[in-house]
């Protein structure tokens, strides 16, 4: 009966054989990964797509909103920071200090600001006319004793600190205001580190604000 | 004459020739349809009757499906927080019998092959058992997939057409085209052969050969892509090897005959299907050989993971040594690997294979050393450690064992039940009577 | 009813005055009500019978109501939307109208109960159809418990890539991130899940995770040790992605990996293929204290889940996509945390990208994960 039909048999099988080929073969041609506009990474990815960018309708306006800012552009950066004067308490210093420094460094006066002590540094490199300008008290002044701006103070810390301030300007150090989206707001050096007393915060030592119970279980 | 009866060349009396056509196919079909209500007729007739030890099986096994439906019941309820997994091994007990039991299926091809491609009529009685067992496994896989699904009541999303289908890239999907058409084929060829016996007649090579033929491909696809389905995984570096898929191949080529070899002996011994002792050495050899390539498999692997061992390896060593104190899996792991050696080394020699009683031992051991191999060896330690390093142990809790051996009942109710219909018929005792209805 | 003639029952229902159902050819029906039939039987001649049978014959393969519904020709796609609508249409009016006790209430909860089991993928809807299951969701919350929530189903900007950066060198170990994200997510507080973890290491061993500890409660941050955090990284190959048998998840445009959790199946193979740790499993029912829910959704974002499906960190899409930060970035005391638009050539996340000295987790997986690293 066998031999009869082997003949038949042999044939038909090599037809499911090269059937079952051929389906193999496409299967695997067609599950081939690769899609046409995929990338191989997305550094190309991003290259590749911000080439035509013409911006988003999103805005962080909304989110910033409650905040006064001003506009500053340093180097090829241009962005906002919040407004300072307008938070200092004591803030026309001249409304009170109408002397120079140098006046008021006679025995005699009261002496004001009792309360601020300088831990920054050492002696050798900071004390208070470091930063304050001794002759426009409403002012601070560099290095070079040129006047800056209280709402621009950042650049009496660049001084020194060079390094944060690069990574400031470019957003990677400091926090954003707002939310993602242009215009783009982040806070100032003084928003976070007072200029007087930096180790706060440097930043404190806290408890963490979570503790899961659960993770504790399942690696017991 | 009856007008109706004869209408053969008379198209005016008649309206058309294809009428004829048609009336003859609804005859056919309503004879066919006739004798198949009579099969599952006689089969409930069959698997309702028996002798007190198989009444008493059956109770069994219903017995330890509804427990089990009672733990599903809870597991639906609350969700599959009543397990063990975790967020850290989130496949358990359920994925390894998966895993395990469509090895078990593709096994059945062992029987097929042979008799069909190498033309050895020994195995041709076996065949049937084979398929058996097969379709029983898949049934059980089926069943564990789903136990395992957070989301049962939304299976109909992964139905192509209706849902959505991920393929070609998803693997899963992939194993669900081949586990479904793999049932497909073990249900409707033994079934084809069943109903011509059934009927006396002698079944159609031409209809059963290709889908055997196909069956035995098939067979080897359905391991392999449940082996892809681990295997493509770049985030588990454990299972990211290419040795996976004829791991996986290897271990059921032994566990599986091992499993038909167990229940040809209790066929053998419980009812009238006559198994030639030639059938099971042959067999045996197929199991034994299929063991050997395991080891050697396994003694590859532990090679690589061991002689110059890496940041990948860290699953291997938790597998075998136990890290940072962690070792639950350690009892498991030996106790399979001393079974596996054993069984292997016994199954090696002539002599020892050829006396039954202890071919039946070592099939035994064999099938429990490669289960566990194929679950706790493989599935949970491919979880630990985490993609972080940390290590995270699991146990499987009373509901999932509840679940499992629920499923595995009804996998050995489903065997039972096909394999008394198809020996009944088989051995000549069923029969379709054309004066048995009415 | 039909004579004795008949072999066989048929609708009939496109007879008109063909033949008369008595079998008479002749004369009509205007003696049926009167003849038998078994009278009339007797009375026809065998040629008559022959002609009545075959009329019969053709008559009966006229199409039938049956034949005329069944018999349309459809492709697949367009029967099974047809069968699961109409199953859809028949459940909902069983389950609706056939309560005469429920209120009007509970008879709405389980219309949209109903339409919101037989929905499809959430990736393929249209934008109306997208609107409308917001709507169904808003307004089932709102019979549920009578509070009102606002959920969006925003798409993608165009132009919008986002990208995500961690200064290692300024996390302190707060875990203000993991608060502000549990708290935005609503995800479950019983099993605390969390969608970034932080990991406390020690100075001087380098990147070692598995000596690092993720479930640390001591002062941080600690002495000779720092911290960085984890979480979904949001890969533009994501291999979470390729896996998913049912495409519950997928990449959007603006890069994020976002998932449909009614679409879910739970089959956690995307958990198993993750490297980053990144998705999270609903095990159990997830529950939040009411007054703890943020009524600010997004559709694939953070609206209530249910158990048996997967949830992940989704850059905060109901903020991201608004123009806010997420809630991680927000909460960040230390400005560790960097998110923007990776095409805008402006933003701060190019900057840090370009300047800065950046790495990735994993980089040899091929996952091209958009979450950088990078130190002081």
């Amino acid at each position: 009966m066998y031999l009869k039909d082997n003949k038949t048999m042999r044939n038909s099988y090599n037809i499911i054989y090269d059937l079952i080929g051929i389906f193999l073969f496409t299967g695997i041609f067609y599950s081939c990964k690769h899609k046409k506009d995929e990338y191989h990474s997305v550094t190309d990815k991003i290259e590749a797509e911000s080439k035509n960018y013409h911006g988003t309708s999103i805005s962080s306006d909304a989110y910033i909103g409650h905040i006064k800012t001003i506009e500053i552009t340093e180097g090829e950066q241009t962005f906002l920071i919040p407004e300072r004067k307008s938070q200092i308490k004591s803030y026309a210093c001249t409304e009170c200090h109408t002397k120079s420094l140098e006046k008021m460094q006679s025995k005699g006066f009261k002496k004001a600001h009792w309360n601020i002590s300088i831990d920054h540094a050492n002696e050798n490199t900071m004390n208070c006319i470091t930063c304050h300008d001794g002759k426009n008290m409403d002012n601070l002044s560099s290095i070079t004793r040129k006047s800056i701006d209280f709402n621009n103070s950042y650049n009496l810390c660049s001084q020194c600190h060079t390094k944060q301030f690069e990574d400031w300007k470019g957003g990677a150090h400091g926090k954003r205001i707002g939310g993602w989206a242009p215009p783009r707001a982040s806070m100032t050096c003084v928003n976070c580190h007072n200029p007087h007393k930096p180790h706060k915060p440097h930043f404190e030592s806290r408890w963490p604000a979570r503790y899961n119970t659960q993770k504790l279980k399942e690696r017991e | 004459m009856h007008p109706l009866r004869d209408c053969r060349g008379k198209p005016d009396l008649c309206g058309n020739t294809q009428n004829i056509k048609l009336r003859v196919i609804i005859k056919v079909y309503m004879r066919r349809l006739k004798v198949f209500r009579s099969l599952v007729k006689d089969s409930l007739e069959t698997i309702t009757h028996g002798s007190k030890k198989y009444h008493f099986w059956m109770a069994f096994l219903t017995f330890i499906m509804l427990v089990g439906m009672y733990c599903y019941s809870i597991q639906l309820d609350q969700g599959l927080s009543v397990t063990g997994m975790t967020d850290r091994v989130s496949w358990g007990l359920y994925i390894s019998n998966f895993t395990f039991l469509v090895g078990v299926a593709a096994a059945a091809v062992m029987l097929v092959m042979p008799t069909y491609v190498l033309k050895d009529v020994d195995f041709k009685q076996a065949v049937l058992i084979g398929e058996g067992i097969a379709v029983a496994a898949l049934f059980m896989c089926l069943a564990f997939v789903v136990a395992d699904m957070g989301g049962p009541s939304v299976l109909w999303h992964m139905i192509p057409g209706i849902g959505v289908f991920n393929f070609p890239n998803s693997m899963l999907t992939w194993d669900v085209l081949v586990l479904n058409g793999y049932l497909f084929l073990n249900l409707s060829i033994p079934f084809y052969i069943l109903f011509r016996h059934y009927q006396g007649k002698k079944s159609k090579k031409s209809v059963y050969i290709p889908g055997a033929m196909i069956s035995v491909f098939w067979a080897v696809a359905i391991h392999l892509v449940t082996a892809f389905l681990y295997q493509g995984l770049q985030a588990r570096p454990f299972w990211n090897n290419a040795l996976l898929g004829p791991r996986f191949l290897a271990s059921a080529f032994a566990a599986g005959p091992a499993l038909i070899i167990l229940v040809l002996a209790i066929i053998r011994t419980y009812t009238e299907f006559t198994i030639k002792d030639k059938t099971i050495k042959k067999i045996a050899m197929v199991v034994t050989i299929a063991a050997q390539i395991n080891l050697i498999m396994l003694i590859s692997e532990l090679f690589k993971e061991f002689y110059a061992p890496t940041h990948h390896s860290e699953s291997a060593y938790y597998l075998f040594f136990g890290l940072d104190g962690k070792s639950a899996l350690l009892p498991w792991i030996w106790t399979s690997i001393f079974l596996n050696v054993l069984a292997t080394v016994i199954l090696t020699f002539h002599k020892l294979r050829n006396n039954f009683k202890i071919l039946f031992f070592a099939c035994i051991i064999l099938f429990v050393a490669i289960w566990i191999e194929k679950g706790f060896g493989l599935i949970v330690p491919g979880f630990i450690p985490g993609p972080y390093g940390k290590i995270a142990e699991y146990l499987p809790t009373g509901i999932e064992i509840g679940v499992t051996l629920g499923i595995w009942a009804m996998g050995a109710l489903i065997f039972t039940v096909l394999a008394k219909t198809a020996i009944k018929i088989e051995t000549g005792k069923l029969r379709y009577k054309i004066e048995s209805i009415k | 009813m039909s004579s004795n003639n008949k072999k066989w029952f048929s609708l009939d229902l496109n007879k008109k005055t063909d033949s008369c159902d008595c079998g008479k050819t002749s004369d009509g029906c205007k003696s049926s009500s009167n003849s038998y039939p078994h009278q009339s039987l007797h009375q026809i001649s065998d040629a008559d019978f022959d002609a009545a049978v075959d009329t019969e014959i053709a008559n009966s393969y006229k199409k039938d109501g049956f034949e005329q519904v069944f018999d349309v020709k459809m492709d697949r796609r367009s029967a099974f939307k047809k069968l699961a609508a109409s199953l859809a249409i028949g459940a909902s009016a069983v389950s609706t109208s056939c309560s005469f006790i429920a209120g009007d209430e509970s008879k709405e909860k389980s219309q949209i109960d109903w339409e919101e089991q037989f929905k499809g993928n959430y990736k393929l809807m249209s934008d109306e159809e997208k609107q409308a299951t917001v709507d169904r969701l808003v307004r089932s919350y709102q019979l549920r418990t009578g509070k009102n929530v606002s959920m969006s189903s925003k798409n993608a900007e165009k132009d919008v890539l986002f990208g995500y950066a961690f200064n290692i060198s300024k996390c302190q170990g707060y875990m203000d991130c993991v608060s502000a994200c549990v708290e935005e997510n609503n995800q479950d507080r019983n099993s605390q899940m969390e969608y970034i973890r932080i990991h406390e290491m020690k100075d001087g061993k380098g990147f070692n995770f598995n000596e690092a500890d993720d479930n640390y409660y001591h002062e941080v941050p600690a002495e000779g040790h720092f911290y960085m955090g984890t979480q979904c990284f949001h890969c533009d190959n994501p291999p979470c992605v390729e896996v998913c048998p049912v495409s519950a998840t997928w990449r959007e445009d603006d890069g994020l990996v976002v998932i449909d959790y009614d679409w879910c199946v739970g089959c956690r193979y995307c958990m198993a293929a993750c490297p980053y740790d990144g998705r999270r499993f609903n095990w159990s029912k997830p529950e939040v204290p009411e007054q703890e829910v943020n009524k600010n959704q997004h559709y694939l974002g953070n609206r209530m889940r249910k158990k048996g499906v997967m949830e992940k960190c989704t850059f905060c899409v109901q903020r991201s996509r608004a123009g806010k930060n997420p809630a991680c970035v927000e909460a960040c005391p230390t400005g560790a945390r960097i998110f923007g638009n990776l095409l805008d050539p402006n933003s701060t996340i190019r900057w840090v990208l370009e300047n800065k000295k950046v790495f990735r987790l994993k980089e040899d997986l091929g996952t091209e994960p958009k979450f950088w690293y990078f130190m002081d």
